[in-house]
């Protein structure tokens, strides 16, 4: 097998499995933060936990197909360990940003399920009896 | 609480202005606008002061809390979806004052401010 199969073939094992990695500990870590969101509908959280995972997976596993190709021929095995870290260093840095826009995400529907049962921020001057007619 | 009504001056551009805005907005509580001084008014709030409205906004809540001025403001804020983290943000101690103060004059000069947002876009 030449350098640049063997470069691709580890490019593609490290970034899917990276890929699965982080997916995981956003499903698993996730869920806690969206039942408190949902109030303990535990259904719910587990339904738009597993959506937001799958659109995690399709962008990702997008970007890392995308990525794929090299542009060059490589000669030599040190070669090819450089262009893996390149490769691989770009998916983490992509895999990373998507993490953390998740978690913004998560933060703010916790902060607006919050905000939601908060109490006024000032106290009456007075009070008076209301009539409805 | 689930609804606010909020006593407004409709004589005044500026007010009516916000009134229209207000409308837009979405909400995490409903808002009642009634005109001040109205026979509308003091049938919903018998005992109320009714003279004291028409000098800044006043805002009372369904269990018959009486907010006013700036106070009526930060309910109003508090009221909207969007702006809730603002009401928290200019009601804590170290901005109250200075929103007071803002609230206050905006209310006191709420007529010229009327004229010249009218001028402008005419």
């Amino acid at each position: 097998m030449d350098v640049t199969i063997m470069t691709y073939l580890l490019y593609l094992g490290i970034s899917i499995t990276l890929t699965i990695w982080v997916a995981h500990t956003l499903h698993k870590n996730g869920r806690i933060f969206l039942v408190d969101v949902f109030h303990g509908n535990e259904p719910l959280a587990d339904s738009v936990n597993h959506l937001l995972v799958v659109g995690f997976y399709l962008i990702n596993l997008g970007f890392v197909s995308l990525a794929l190709k090299l542009g060059y021929e490589i000669s030599s095995p040190k070669e090819g360990i450089e262009a893996l870290s390149v490769k691989v260093g770009t998916v983490m840095l992509v895999l990373g940003a998507m993490h953390f826009f998740n978690l913004l995400i998560f933060s703010r529907m916790r902060q607006r399920a919050t905000q939601r049962n908060a109490p006024p921020p000032v106290t009456p001057d007075a009070f008076t009896p209301v009539r409805e007619v | 609480m689930s609804r606010l009504t909020l006593l407004f001056d409709p004589t005044c551009g500026l007010c009516r202005r916000v009134h229209g805005w207000l409308a837009d907005q979405p909400k995490l509580i409903e808002l009642r606008m009634i005109p001040i001084r109205t026979e509308r008014a003091r049938r919903h709030f018998p005992e109320l002061n009714h003279d004291l409205t028409s000098e800044d906004l006043t805002v009372i809540s369904d269990q018959g809390a009486v907010y006013f001025g700036p106070k009526a403001w930060l309910m109003v804020l508090w009221a909207l979806t969007r702006y809730r983290e603002w009401s928290y943000r200019l009601s804590s101690p170290e901005l109250l004052p200075t929103t007071r103060r803002v609230v206050s004059m905006i209310s006191q000069h709420r007529y010229q401010i009327s004229r010249v947002v009218a001028s402008l876009s005419r």
